[in-house]
């Protein structure tokens, strides 16, 4: 079978070329791959609630009580056997993509591996965690119970605050002033269908790249064989790792959707005219939390009547600037020689201190999210965050120097590098 | 043939082969205008108009018409829609169309709301000028309206201008008058209700 298959398609080649691609071996290089298998479970999950959800919110009558036909369908995907579970592991598997990415990301940023040649695969890496972050936001609505329904409606308005084009743009998105009838048919072709594929395509690119530029590789490999590829073959001892792997993801997903059922839209209630008090999913709170503490008139008003206002200044700008900052770093970070061992941490007393700031930022953000809960004041909060954010940064930049002592004068890679 | 001759022959082709397709191409972008749906105004989606009853909006006595004894005296404000009294349509089918009424002592009211207000009685739009929440909860601390999703605090007695949180403007006010024991809607909101997308509020609401 395999003589008559390689004759016709020529596999000896393709194998020599690609199957014995050789991967690095360090426990760091795992995260990216669990990002994957996230992901691959939420196709897979996703696939099966397709087949049972129904995008309308016209009001259909289910045991006597007249309910938006989504709201009831998922009510039908809980009863069913295994159904809430499935349910479940795709809500925590979208929770875990994202967690993964982000902290693949941080592994890239403290150990340097953004810089030359691998510029494109961060760019790649950034937009991977956007869109990712923008198809979680999208399914968030599709329960249509009053929890989704008036989180997605406060995402609408943070569309609309965008100067200029938020308006347009958010009713392009969410079919009118959400929720309308147009809404939820919307939104579901873009979560199950559009935004998937753009990840899709995204992450081929991204592992291409990889595949074509090779990884970083671990600061040992260079005592063991300097100058040379060390990994093991991707068939078949990097194929048994992933698929141990993955294997392991899956048990540990299913324990926790079988355990805590994600989002009970039964304890919620169908949307009604009055809306309960609703936070985002975790990794929103951040800029929940920045929302809660900005000044509700802060403006600075642009040409033509329209201003930038404290929903936009709070949750897209600053976001934004943020980003841009990630996608200018390795113009702005760079080296001499091309990359091909990671950097040390503490060899860059500076980049690793920032990213520990930022952590900083990010967590104290988080907390102002329990801004009534804490009973702190707006200033206070703001003390505690910049107040966080620059003693963390001092705390791990003298560390690193008392410990490991002042990087080298020059390369300070020379002896890894 | 010069070579000359060539290279501008090869340049008009490119060109206008170039300026076509462009043209072409960018010609194809205009159905994307039907992207951005059409807004539908049936019956039960048209802004509140003179002479408009009001109904609960939600709980158990969800439809029926309320009385001024409806309303606790002091708060909580109660959510309504407005219903035409002719042909009988709750407009409850346009979100901004939520209000809220509330009851207070009529002695407490600033100036500013005096002229909306009938019977102490006070309306305001019940979405939240920060995100298009729902207005629905009390503080009974602060005696005021309380927005569930980022705590903007609105005053009823003075024109529901922000005490506390992120909201950038009032909420407008819809004036009303009394017709027997009934409220019932005297014109139109104050200033657009919900939120406004990234431009600057023309006009406050009652208060300013």
């Amino acid at each position: 079978m395999y003589r008559w298959l390689d004759e016709r398609l020529d596999l000896s080649r393709f194998n020599k070329k690609y199957l014995s691609k050789a991967f690095a071996v360090h426990h760091s290089y795992f995260i990216g791959e669990i990002a994957l298998f996230a992901f691959m479970t939420l196709v897979i999950t996703g696939i099966f609630l397709t087949f049972n959800y129904e995008p309308s919110i016209r009001m259909v009558k289910v045991a006597g009580k007249n309910l938006p036909a989504a709201y009831a369908s998922v009510l039908y995907i809980d009863s069913l056997p295994f159904g809430a579970v499935l349910r479940s592991v795709h809500h925590w598997s979208a929770s875990i993509m994202i967690a993964a990415a982000f902290i693949h990301l941080l592994r890239i940023l403290i150990s340097g591996a953004y810089k030359r040649p691998r510029e494109i695969n961060w760019f790649l890496g950034l937009l991977l965690l956007v869109i990712a972050i923008v198809t979680a936001f999208t399914g968030y609505s599709l329960p249509f119970d009053a929890f989704s329904a008036t989180a997605t409606g406060i995402g609408y308005g943070i569309g609309t605050s965008m100067p200029y084009i938020g308006e347009w743009i958010s009713q392009v998105i969410f079919g009118g002033e959400f929720p309308t009838v147009h809404s939820i048919p919307r939104v579901y072709s873009l979560h199950v269908l559009w935004f998937p594929l753009l990840l899709m395509a995204l992450l081929g690119m991204h592992m291409l790249v990889m595949v074509k530029q090779k990884h970083t590789q671990p600061a040992y490999a260079k005592k063991v064989a300097p100058g040379r590829i060390l990994g093991v073959p991707l068939m078949p001892q990097q194929a048994y790792m992933s698929t141990i792997l993955f294997l392991l993801y899956l048990a540990v997903v299913f324990f926790i959707g079988g355990t805590y059922i994600a989002h009970p839209i039964e304890v919620f209630g169908p949307p009604t005219a009055s809306t309960p008090a609703v936070k985002p999913d975790w990794y929103l709170i951040w800029i929940y939390g920045i929302l809660q503490i900005i000044p509700g008139d802060l403006k600075i008003p642009l040409p033509g009547g329209a201003v930038m206002n404290s929903e936009f200044i709070g949750s897209i700008l600053v976001p934004g600037i943020l980003g841009l900052v990630a996608v200018l770093l390795p113009f702005l970070d760079t080296r001499a020689t091309k990359m091909r061992y990671m950097e040390l941490p503490t060899r860059h007393p500076v980049r690793t201190a920032v990213t520990f700031a930022l952590l900083a930022f990010l967590i104290t953000t988080t907390l102002a999210g329990w801004k009534q809960e804490l009973g702190l004041s707006a200033g206070q909060l703001w003390a505690i965050i910049i107040g966080s954010s620059i003693i963390t940064y001092l705390v791990v930049y003298y560390g690193i120097i008392l410990i490991w002592g002042r990087p080298p004068k020059g390369d300070p890679d020379a002896e890894i590098a | 043939m010069s070579k000359k001759t060539d290279t501008t022959r090869r340049a008009i082709v490119g060109a206008t082969v170039g300026i076509g397709l462009g043209i072409g191409s960018l010609s194809l972008l205009a159905p994307a205008i039907s992207l951005r749906p059409k807004k539908e105004v049936t019956p039960e989606a048209e802004p509140p108009k003179e002479g408009d009853l009001f109904t609960f909006a939600v709980g158990d006595d969800a439809g029926k018409e309320i009385t001024f004894d409806d309303l606790p005296l002091g708060g909580p404000a109660v959510l309504a829609f407005p219903k035409d009294p002719k042909t009988g349509i709750i407009k409850s089918a346009e979100k901004n169309n939520l209000v809220l009424l509330i009851r207070l002592n009529p002695g407490d009211l600033g100036d500013e709301v005096k002229e909306y207000a009938a019977n102490g009685t006070v309306c305001y739009s019940a979405i939240c000028t920060h995100l298009g929440c729902t207005v629905g909860e009390w503080d009974a601390a602060k005696k005021a309206m309380l927005c569930p999703c980022h705590k903007g605090t609105f005053d009823p007695r003075h024109g529901a201008d922000v005490i506390a949180g992120p909201p950038p403007r009032p909420l407008p006010a819809l004036p009303i008058s009394a017709q027997g024991n009934k409220p019932v809607v005297a014109g139109g909101f104050t200033s657009p209700p919900g939120v406004l997308a990234g431009t600057e509020a023309a006009g406050g609401s009652c208060a300013v």
